[in-house]
């Protein structure tokens, strides 16, 4: 057991403490052992959560962390192998053919090179399977793909090796970080669940959104960022049809800065509104109680 | 002597007997996880959380175990943002287990009957003796979780007036997820407006769903004729060489679907939601008649994907099946054939007027199936003034459609 554990790269709670301050990412302590766990265990972290919560910035954060390449896959209905792992650059190996003809090579030698990793297109899974150095793999909204193809994915999670039929099977060569992400639209296999870490983000509280804002948005009135973070975890509490996310807060935070609004007031929150929800009856439905959601105007 | 991983291996049976699903590789995975982050108590909390528990819905009964199990943690349902500074606010010593304090708890639950092989003899005496006890530890152990929970409640509490003036960090969204389920089990004969704008709210995620899984039904029984077009054009990527031969995605059969729904008083809300699952979704089926009824028979009519009421409708009217039932049957040479799908909801309850099941019998001759869905409570099925039963004999499935999740069911089954 000990063995899996000392074999990890270098890490520590403090190394994720720190990577995550240095990387200006706010935090919980879930979140922390989460990800420290996926660094030091080896294995693969899917992260659930509402949709702008911060669950793809994670996968990024930890990239930055350590230094290394996000390789991403973006998983919609329909994906398979061929996008997702490898395919032959077919195109390629007609050209080589044909030279080959002219030149009058034996066929035994054409055929050889032919397969090899020359001419083979390495898609996202590959790449991070067979990249020489730790990476960090993203796979984003797995519940988008096709049961098949989460089934496909567990012989590489578990494993982190991928069969190519021509070249035999591919080990990693440093076991890459994955993180793969699902806004349930669909339950995922209990298979594929018991081989992640599982963690769950919620959208942050005020206070911690507050910081956020502070950090990204740097220059804003602090009692200002302090309001607006306020509005909009109550904005969150109205059932809308898509809460505001992080992101949105802070193109929030922006227009408010950049329109110069010293005040959270209903007449600001009504002229920027548009930038924090995007949905007319959500729209609607806020801008009617903006008053008392921004706490003034009672 | 206990050690960690006996600790840990009892955990995971609580778990277990709680109703969470737990595997072996689990199980190993959260003691390299607790070895890995150390014993400090939210490290290690968090690292068996991470490891255990894979549904977010299964956390709470996480949380409460775990602060029964591990007596040292006090504060389980602390999972705010860190604050700065917050590392350092647990003492020393205070986040770590103190077996004996398990114990004096362990003494005082009552032991699981499936206990883990891999325990010590010693362990198992004081098993029996503790089994013997147990109906006098029984109480005490109820009045210690109350008092327990209170702890919890008052310390909650202090962090409250601790941050003082700022919203708690409460967690405001995990709702929209756990809202959702709640209304899909929510069962129809439960609604009140309210419950059936919420929903209609959540309509959308489950109708989305839906149309995932009954393309998938559909898509299953794979391929048809060879699709010239495609497969030229994926050839033009290999040369000209029509290596990858594409076909047409094969309808394995053509549906026309049917679909009476009962919107009178008892049974609107499930109608109303059903014929907007199947609006959405009517591209999958050759042809989709949707009606509606009271008394007599109207064609529904959708605006922006929502139904709205007919006006041909009396409103208050009251339900008669065998009326409508002798409409759609004049009908019948426009709407139905051998490759329709007859879909009816409704509960049945005809007022005691004519039920003409012989009518429904006969439209089975013609259709490719006849399907009843039912929103009652089986308990009710067939009393007072309803003719279920009548119809039951004449249809290929009776199916209960209680809720949003079994109508969802029940209409994936129609591909």
């Amino acid at each position: 057991m000990r063995s899996r554990c000392s074999s990890a790269v270098d890490t520590s709670n403090e190394f994720v403490r720190a990577g995550l301050r240095r990387a200006n990412y706010i935090t919980n302590e879930r979140v922390e052992t989460a990800i420290f766990l996926a660094l030091a265990l080896e294995k693969p972290l899917l992260i659930e959560g509402p949709a702008g919560s911060g669950k793809t910035e994670v996968a990024k954060v930890i990239a930055e962390m350590l230094g290394t390449e996000l390789i991403r896959l973006q998983c919609y209905e329909g994906l398979d192998e061929a996008r997702a792992l490898y395919e032959w650059n077919y195109q390629k190996q007609l050209l080589r053919l044909q030279a080959d003809e002219h030149q009058g090579a034996r066929w035994e030698d054409i055929s050889e090179h032919l397969f090899s990793r020359e001419y083979l297109l390495e898609r996202p899974l590959l790449k991070a399977i067979s990249a020489p150095r730790k990476v960090v793999l993203l796979i984003d909204e797995i519940d988008k793909a096709d049961e098949e193809f989460e089934a496909f994915l567990l012989e590489l999670l578990s494993d982190f090796q991928v069969t190519v039929p021509e070249l035999g099977t591919l080990r990693a060569v440093e076991i890459p970080v994955v993180v793969l992400t699902s806004n349930r639209v669909r339950e995922l296999s209990e298979a594929l669940r018991r081989r992640c870490l599982h963690l769950f983000i919620d959208f942050p509280g005020a206070e911690q959104e507050r910081r956020i804002v502070q950090l990204k948005v740097p220059g804003l009135d602090e009692r200002l960022a302090t309001e607006a973070a306020r509005f909009v975890g109550a904005v969150r509490k109205q059932g809308l049809k898509k809460p505001p996310s992080i992101a949105e807060t802070l193109d929030w935070a922006r227009a408010l800065q950049r329109l110069g609004i010293k005040e959270l007031n209903s007449d600001a929150i009504k002229s920027t509104l548009g930038v924090l929800l995007k949905h007319e009856d959500d729209r609607a439905k806020i801008e009617s109680k903006a008053g008392a959601l921004s706490g003034r105007g009672r | 002597m206990t050690t960690l991983r006996d600790e840990l291996l009892r955990f995971v049976n609580q778990l277990r007997g709680a109703g969470v699903r737990v595997s072996i590789a689990e199980t190993l995975d959260a003691m390299n996880a607790i070895i890995a982050a150390g014993l400090d108590r939210t490290p290690m909390r968090e690292a068996l959380a991470a490891t255990l528990i894979k549904d977010e819905d299964d956390r709470h009964i996480f949380d409460e175990l775990f602060a029964i199990f591990f007596a040292g943690a006090r504060n389980p349902t602390d999972d705010g943002w860190r604050k700065p500074g917050s590392e350092s606010s647990i003492a020393p010593g205070s986040g770590r287990i103190e077996s004996e304090s398990i114990r004096s708890v362990r003494k005082d639950k009552k032991p699981e009957p499936s206990s883990v092989s891999a325990e010590s003899e010693p362990r198992e005496q004081s098993k029996t003796e503790s089994e013997q006890e147990s109906e006098e530890h029984r109480e005490r152990e109820t009045e210690r979780e109350d008092s327990e929970r209170d702890e919890n409640r008052s310390d909650n509490g202090s962090e409250e007036s601790r941050t003082a003036g700022e919203e708690p960090d409460a967690a405001p969204a995990s709702g929209h997820d756990a809202r959702r389920r709640k209304i899909e089990r929510t069962p129809f004969e439960d609604y009140s407006d309210l419950e059936f704008d919420k929903a209609r709210d959540a309509l959308a995620p489950i109708a989305r769903r839906f149309r995932v899984r009954l393309g998938r039904r559909l898509r299953m029984a794979s391929s048809g004729r060879l699709d010239f077009r495609r497969t030229i054009r994926a050839s033009i990527q290999r040369g000209g060489a029509l290596s990858d031969l594409r076909f047409r995605a094969r309808r394995p059969r053509h549906i026309d679907l049917v679909i009476l729904a009962d919107i009178s008083g008892s049974v609107r809300y499930s109608s109303t939601l059903m014929l907007e699952l199947i609006a959405g979704a009517a591209n999958f089926f050759r042809r989709v008649r949707s009606f509606v009824f009271i008394d007599r028979l109207a064609e529904a009519e959708f605006e922006q994907k929502h139904l709205i009421m007919t006006p041909q409708l009396d409103l208050y009217a009251r339900s008669d099946f065998g009326r409508v039932l002798g409409e759609l049957w004049e009908r019948r040479g426009e709407l139905l054939n051998r490759a329709t799908v007859l879909v009816i909801m409704g509960d049945g309850r005809n007022n005691r007027r004519p039920a003409r099941a012989d009518l429904l019998r006969e439209m089975g001759r013609l259709c490719r199936t006849v399907i009843w869905l039912i929103p009652e409570e089986r308990e009710r099925w067939g009393s007072g003034d309803s003719a279920i039963f009548q119809y039951a004999r004449e249809v290929a499935a009776l199916v209960p459609s209680r809720n949003l999740r079994e109508l969802e069911g029940a209409l994936v089954k129609l591909a």
